[in-house]
């Protein structure tokens, strides 16, 4: 550093690598978020400490998919793939083959990223819509799959994990506990979003998805950087995925391959801001939040509103309300009229 | 082997109608390159449109889905024109989410409206069916099939043969050029929108004649849309209408012969296996599947 201050483009060496401040402040940011997730679970009652388990958990799905589908620009509709197999995997090894909780939530997540691998290896060739299907066709196959395998997972009529008894291989971890569990997978997943996004990782990626072609030109192998990001993405789901079995307890493969849990992670980081670690957090965070006091609040009518917020921040923000604010803040074009032009035809 | 026949039958008169299900979504996507995640919704709409239809002015459910195509159309219409050509140069997933949002508004709407319960046009002469030797045809299939294959032969002769059609073409080929020509492509966008939105709807009134259906079968229409229109491939307006055949066919025999719930899984595989061995589809163009997004 001493040396480096006194050569003439120390400017641009500062831009490029940040001030030692401005690379710090996001992580000290989300240390203070961190105990006030940590400070809040006092204030909370034991349903409302389920409400924001269940936002912990978007916000780790989210910054999963945006790996996929933020940095490297596949918009993976298949996602719920890695959810329902990280959870039927746990399901399955605490109730057949008595592992404990945490040996099988380990497992699940690679027995997720192996299934990435699996299904990536052949599909991230495809582009575009193409790609999207063919994960959507996946995960929809993949349920029909677990409700055909009768004898290991219970088919329709669900599997349930033994929480109490003899059988019980892990204790049930109460609200508490899984406020904790998803406030950790939360945290692991923003900071795996923050590695990768200020990596030369994260920077191939984003290579990738502006375009391809040039990136494999600058030496990217860029198979192996989507084969990779893919195991990632999924090895994080599938955590979720098996945290949420064991939440549970009894599980059903409509719910644990629901196309709606996709749909959401994709929403919340589109609307925050894809491609960037700030945007899945505060779009899981805003969604999960609305959602559910639309479902408190209008019961009947929650689907259709939120249909319709979904179509209005798509219309107003297509880009997200991250990226939105950076670009406003540089160009000081606050209109989101003008922003709406952007993608019109 | 009568019940192979019979399996066969009843796959290409299913198949016949998915063609006419999966026709518009085919064209949307080709020409806009935009995945119309409400397609099965329209279906749905097209059903309770001309189910309302029957059951106030008695009116004949194959002469009530016109009045389908003609409500669906005006809606397509109206929601290409004003909503979805606001974000059509946009990355995939925004027009994904948009048409996501509007599956949930229309569904949900129609749960508020119609409730859940699963409803059926009844006709008099619908559910008789016509044997041959050992095979049985009911007469309603029978019809839904012809007129489903007919409109799918027409629209093929319209979209190739006319101004408005080929303006259609050349807009999916080239957005710029044709807008340079003087082709309104925000009109044509509109017009190929509410001409699928209104086969959808057209389709969901034999549907609603054939069988039983409820808001909650939209998302099943919309999965089996994207299955034909990828198996059959884009580009080649025949496309839907091999793809919706084959997969009836497929799905036909599965259920036959495979134990279980299994036949439901067969149609993705059949998707997964064309989109990594022949992503063009049985009959379409190179160009189509190859295309970057805008």
């Amino acid at each position: 550093m001493s040396t480096l201050t006194k050569m003439p483009q120390q400017g641009l060496i500062s831009t490029l690598r940040g001030d030692r401040a401005k690379r710090l402040g996001p992580w000290a940011l989300g240390l203070v978020a961190l105990l006030a997730a940590l400070g809040l679970q006092g204030q909370l009652y034991s349903g409302q400490e389920r409400t924001v388990a269940t936002i912990f958990m978007f916000v780790a799905l989210a910054q999963a998919w945006n790996l996929i589908g933020g940095f490297a620009g596949y918009a993976s509709f298949g996602q719920v793939v890695f959810f329902g197999v990280g959870g039927y995997f746990t399901a399955v090894a605490m109730s057949h083959w008595h592992f404990s909780f945490w040996m099988s939530l380990l497992l699940s997540g690679f027995v997720a990223a192996l299934f990435a691998v699996i299904i990536g290896i052949p599909l991230l060739r495809l582009k575009g819509h193409y790609f999207a299907i063919a994960t959507l066709g996946v995960a929809e196959g993949m349920r029909e799959v677990v409700t055909n395998l009768t004898d290991l997972t219970g088919g329709g009529a669900g599997i349930t994990v033994p929480t109490v008894g003899n059988n019980a291989t892990t204790a049930y971890l109460g609200n508490d506990g899984f406020y904790l569990l998803f406030l950790g997978l939360a945290v692991l997943s923003v900071i795996v979003g923050g590695l990768v996004a200020r990596n030369k990782f994260g920077y191939a990626l984003r290579a990738i998805n502006q375009d391809e072609d040039a990136a494999a030109a600058l030496g990217i192998n860029t198979t192996r950087m989507k084969v990779l990001t893919f195991a990632l993405s999924g090895f994080i789901t599938g955590l979720v995925g098996a945290s949420y079995a064991f939440q549970q307890v009894t599980i059903f493969p409509e719910r644990l391959f629901d196309v709606d849990i996709t749909v959401l992670m994709i929403i919340m980081v589109v609307i925050g801001g894809s491609g960037t670690v700030l945007g899945p957090l505060l779009g899981a965070v805003a969604l999960q939040f609305l959602s559910e006091f639309l479902r408190q609040n209008f019961t009947n009518l929650h689907t259709f509103i939120l249909g319709a917020i979904i179509i209005v921040a798509v219309v107003l923000l297509p880009q997200g309300a991250v990226n939105y604010m950076r670009e406003a803040r540089r160009t000081k074009e606050f209109s989101l009229l003008a922003n709406v032009r952007k993608y019109r035809l | 082997m009568s019940g192979f026949l019979q399996a066969t039958v009843y796959g290409l008169l299913q198949g016949g109608l998915l063609a006419l299900v999966a026709v518009g979504f085919s064209l949307v996507w080709g020409v806009m390159n935009v995945v119309n995640l409400a397609h099965g919704g329209f279906v749905i709409l097209g059903a309770y449109v001309g189910w309302e239809m029957h059951e106030w002015f008695g009116l004949d459910p194959f002469l009530g889905m016109f009045v389908s195509a003609a409500v669906l159309f005006v809606f397509g219409y109206v929601l290409q024109r004003f909503l979805i050509n606001l974000v059509i140069n946009g990355p995939i997933f925004i027009t994904l989410l948009l048409t996501f949002g509007l599956d949930l508004m229309i569904v949900q709407g129609m749960n508020l409206v119609f409730s859940a319960d699963y409803r059926s046009i009844k006709t008099s002469y619908a559910s008789n069916s016509l044997a041959f030797g050992s095979v049985r045809v009911p007469l309603g299939r029978l019809l839904a099939f012809a007129l489903a294959v007919a409109i799918t032969v027409l629209l093929v002769a319209v979209v190739n043969r006319t101004r408005t059609g080929l303006s259609i073409l050349a807009t999916g080929m080239d957005r710029g050029a044709a807008r340079l020509m003087g082709i309104r492509a925000r009109h044509v966008y509109a017009l190929t929108f509410g001409i699928a939105a209104g086969l959808a709807g057209m389709a969901g009134a034999m549907i609603g004649t054939v069988g039983t259906f409820n808001p909650s079968a939209a998302a099943s229409f919309t999965l089996m849309s994207f299955v034909v229109a990828v198996l059959g491939g884009l580009g080649n307006m025949y496309g839907a209408l091999v793809g919706g055949l084959v997969i009836g066919l497929v799905q036909a025999w599965g259920g036959q012969y495979l134990p279980g719930t299994w036949v439901n899984a067969l149609a993705f595989l059949v998707l997964i296996v064309v989109l990594i061995f022949r992503p063009t589809g049985l009959v379409g163009r190179a160009f189509y599947a190859a295309r970057q997004e805008v």
